[in-house]
C-alpha cells in the first residue's frame, strides 16, 4: 500500500501547476498580480459537486464546463474591471485591490451558491468531500493518476500552442511588445481577452479536479492564493515554463517537506504548513526575484567546484 | 439603568469607527501619501494586540501574586485580575498605557523589518511581500499558544473594570474617539510637515525627489515605522475594547483590505476624506448586520454574503467610476516656522522632520 501522502502531494502539487501556468499567463499579459485566481478554482470545484450530487453522473463531466465557465469569469474580470483601469492608468496596487474586490464579489456569490445547493438540494455544500464519488483505476483513486496526467498533457499542449502555433507566437508577441504588436496587426486585446480565459479555465479545471480528493468550500480561494503566487513567484513568474518548476517545487515542499520534518522535528511542525509559501514568497522576491528560472545555476556552480 | 438598543448601536458604532479610522489614518500615511502599498497592515495591528492581550495581564498577576499559568487558566487569572484593577485603577491604568505604548514600539520594530523589503521592492511585488509578512502573523499566532492562547484565544483584562457596568462601553468609546482626534492631528500635521512634503514628492516622483536631495530611503522607512505604531495602538486598543484576542480574528480581510477599501472610497491621500469613508463603511456594515433579521427568510441564504457582496460592488463602482473618493485630495497648506525654543525644537524635528 502506498503511503496516501504521496497522493496528497501528486494531487496538490498538480493544482499548484494548473493555478500557477494561469496565474503567469494572465500576469505576463496585464502585470497585475491577480487575487481572485483562486477562487476561480473554487468555482470549479462547485462544479464537481454539482455534477457528482444534482446531475449524478460522472463528475469528471465537470472538467470542461468548469473549463468554459471559469474561463467566462476571468474574462470578466479582465474586460470590465482590468481593462478599464489599465486604459485610465490606474497603479498596479489599485488593480491588485479592484482584483481582491472581485474576490470578494466571486467569494460572496459562492458562499450564496453553496447555500442554495443546501436549501435546494439537501446537498452538504461546506466542508464536503468527494471522495467517494471518484471512479476506480487500478485499485487507486482515478484522480491520482488523472490529476499529473492531465497537467502533463496540459503543459504540453499549451507549449505547441506557445511555440508552434499562429496563436501561441501572437501571444508571445502582445505580451514581450503590446505596442509592436499592434503595429503589425495582432489584435492586442483580443489575445489577452483569449489568454485570460485559458487561465481561468485552467483553474477551473484543476478546482474540478482536486474537489475529488481534497475538502471543498466557499472560501478556498484566500487559504490557496499565498501557495499559488509562491509557485508563479518561484518560477519567476513571468515565464510559464517556470511556473511548472514553481508548482512542483511548491507543492511537494508543502506536503512532503512539512511531513518529514515533522517526523524528524515533532508533529507540532505540521500547523505551521501555511508557513511555508509565504516564507518562499518573501525569499524569493527579496533575493532571487526572477525566480529559480532566472538564477544563474552555471555561476553558482561554478564558484562551488572552484 | 439600562441603555437603549439605539444607544448601544451608536456607542457601538463610534468605538468601532474611531478604531478603523486610525488604522486607516495610519494606511493612508503610507499608500495615499507614500505610495507604498502595505497590504500586510494586519501584521502591525496584530501585533499590537497580541501585546495587550499577553503582557499586562501577566505583570499585574506577577505584582498582585495571582497564582496560575496565565494561558491554561486564562479565564481564573483574568477575573483576579479584574478584581485586582477594580481595586487599583490607577496603577492598572498605569500599567495599560505603558503596555499601548509597549505595543506602539513592537509595531514600530515590525515597521523597521517591514521597511527592508519595502526599500529594495516596488510595485506588485512589494505588495505581494508585505502580504506574505502579514499573513505570518496570524498563523504564528495560531499554533504558538504561550502568545494569544493559540486556537483557543485569552481574555484581555479590562482597565475600566471600576467604570460601572453599564457606563463601561461608553466610556471606552469616549476614550477611542479621543484616540482618533490625538492621531487625527498628527497625522494632519504630520504631512503638512517637512517630512510630509518629502512623502509626497517622493511618490509622485521618486527620481525627482532624489536628485533634488531628499534621502528616499530614510523617508520611506520613518513613515512605515510611524503608521505601523499608530497601527499597533489601534490594535491594541482593540483588543482592550472587545476584552479578547484570537488570532484568527487577525485575517488579512478585515484589517487590510477593509482599510483599503474605506480610505479608496473615503479618497486617497485626504484625511477627512478618510474619516468619511471609514464612517460610511462602518455604518453600511454596522446596519446591514443590525437589520440582518429583517431581512432573514426573503432571501434563500444566509445575508451575510449579501454584505460582502455589496461592499466588492461599492469598492469596484468607486475605483471605475470615481477613482478619486468621496472627497478629493488638495494641495496643503504648509506649516509655519518651527518654534524657536531649542528644546520645543528638538521635540518637533524628532515627530515631524
Amino acid at each position: 500500500m502506498i503511503n496516501p501522502v504521496f497522493f496528497d502531494a501528486a494531487v496538490f502539487a498538480s493544482l499548484l501547476v494548473l493555478l500557477s501556468l494561469g496565474l503567469t499567463l494572465t500576469y505576463l499579459t496585464t502585470k497585475v498580480p491577480n487575487f481572485a485566481h483562486a477562487s476561480f478554482a473554487t468555482l470549479g470545484v462547485y462544479m464537481t459537486l454539482v455534477a457528482s450530487r444534482v446531475w449524478e453522473t460522472n463528475p469528471y463531466l465537470a472538467v470542461p464546463v468548469a473549463f468554459v465557465l471559469s474561463g467566462a469569469v476571468a474574462v470578466a474580470l479582465y474586460t470590465f474591471i482590468l481593462k478599464p483601469l489599465a486604459k485610465r492608468g490606474a497603479s498596479d496596487a489599485i488593480q491588485m485591490i479592484a482584483t481582491l474586490a472581485f474576490d470578494m464579489v466571486l467569494i460572496a456569490g459562492l458562499n450564496i451558491l453553496a447555500d442554495y445547493l443546501t436549501e435546494t438540494f439537501r446537498v452538504k455544500s461546506r466542508e464536503f468531500t468527494l471522495r467517494s464519488f471518484d471512479l476506480e483505476f487500478m485499485d487507486l483513486p482515478m484522480i491520482v493518476t488523472v490529476a499529473p496526467i492531465a497537467v502533463a498533457v496540459i503543459g504540453i499542449a499549451l507549449y505547441l500552442m506557445l511555440k508552434k502555433t499562429k496563436f501561441g507566437i501572437a501571444v508571445r508577441a502582445s505580451t514581450e511588445n503590446p505596442d509592436l504588436s499592434g503595429t503589425v496587426g495582432i489584435n492586442v486585446k483580443a489575445v489577452y481577452t483569449v489568454a485570460w480565459w485559458i487561465a481561468g479555465g485552467l483553474a477551473g479545471v484543476a478546482g474540478a479536479l482536486m474537489a475529488l480528493w481534497f475538502l471543498g468550500d466557499p472560501n478556498l480561494g484566500p487559504l490557496l492564493i499565498p501557495s499559488v503566487f509562491a509557485a508563479s513567484i518561484a518560477g519567476g513568474f513571468t515565464n510559464i515554463f517556470g511556473a511548472v518548476a514553481g508548482g512542483l517545487l511548491v507543492g511537494l515542499a508543502e506536503v512532503l517537506g512539512t511531513r518529514f520534518l515533522a517526523g524528524e522535528l515533532g508533529s507540532w511542525l505540521i500547523a505551521y504548513r501555511p508557513l511555508i509559501p509565504l516564507i518562499i514568497i518573501a525569499v524569493t522576491l527579496m533575493f532571487a526575484p526572477r525566480g529559480i528560472t532566472g538564477i544563474n545555476w552555471s555561476k553558482i556552480r561554478s564558484r562551488i567546484w572552484r | 439603568m439600562a441603555i437603549e438598543p439605539a444607544a448601544i448601536f451608536i456607542i457601538d458604532l463610534a468605538a468601532i469607527f474611531a478604531i478603523y479610522a486610525i488604522i486607516n489614518l495610519s494606511l493612508n500615511l503610507e499608500f495615499g501619501y507614500g505610495g507604498i502599498p502595505n497590504f500586510g497592515k494586519v501584521l502591525a495591528v496584530g501585533a499590537g494586540a497580541f501585546v495587550i492581550a499577553s503582557m499586562p495581564g501577566r505583570i499585574i498577576a506577577w505584582i498582585a501574586g495571582i497564582e496560575g499559568d496565565y494561558i491554561r487558566e486564562n479565564l481564573t487569572v483574568v477575573a483576579q485580575v479584574n478584581a485586582w484593577l477594580l481595586e487599583n485603577p490607577v496603577p492598572g491604568f498605569a500599567i495599560f498605557a505603558m503596555a499601548v505604548a509597549m505595543a506602539a514600539l513592537v509595531g514600530g520594530a515590525l515597521g523597521a523589518v517591514t521597511s527592508y523589503p519595502a526599500l529594495r521592492l516596488r510595485g506588485d511585488y512589494l505588495a505581494i511581500t508585505l502580504l506574505a509578512f502579514g499573513e505570518s502573523i496570524r498563523i504564528i499566532g495560531n499554533n504558538f499558544p504561550p502568545l494569544v492562547g493559540g486556537t483557543l484565544g485569552v481574555q484581555v483584562p479590562d482597565p475600566l473594570s471600576f467604570v460601572p457596568d453599564e457606563l463601561r462601553f461608553p466610556t471606552a468609546s469616549l476614550v477611542l474617539m479621543i484616540m482618533v482626534v490625538v492621531v487625527y492631528l498628527y497625522c494632519e500635521r504630520t504631512i503638512r510637515s517637512p517630512l510630509g512634503r518629502s512623502l509626497r514628492a517622493i511618490r509622485d516622483n521618486e527620481l525627482a525627489a532624489e536628485s533634488l536631495g531628499k534621502d528616499t530611503g530614510r523617508v520611506r522607512m520613518k513613515t512605515i515605522m510611524v503608521a505601523s505604531a499608530i497601527a499597533a495602538i489601534a490594535g491594541a486598543l482593540y483588543a482592550v475594547y472587545v476584552g479578547s484576542t484570537i488570532a484568527i480574528a487577525y485575517d488579512r480581510a478585515s484589517w487590510t483590505f477593509w482599510p483599503f477599501l474605506m480610505i479608496l472610497i473615503g479618497g486617497l491621500a485626504n484625511n477627512k476624506g478618510v474619516l468619511v469613508g471609514t464612517l460610511l463603511f462602518v455604518a453600511l456594515r454596522k446596519l446591514i448586520i443590525f437589520f440582518k433579521d429583517s431581512f432573514e427568510g426573503f432571501v434563500p441564504f444566509d445575508v451575510v454574503w449579501l454584505d460582502l457582496l455589496l461592499l466588492g460592488s461599492i469598492l469596484l463602482a468607486v475605483l471605475l467610476f470615481r477613482p478619486q473618493g468621496v472627497v478629493v485630495e488638495k494641495p496643503t497648506h504648509t506649516l509655519g516656522r518651527p518654534p524657536t525654543d531649542r528644546g520645543i525644537k528638538r521635540v518637533f524635528n524628532l515627530l515631524f522632520r
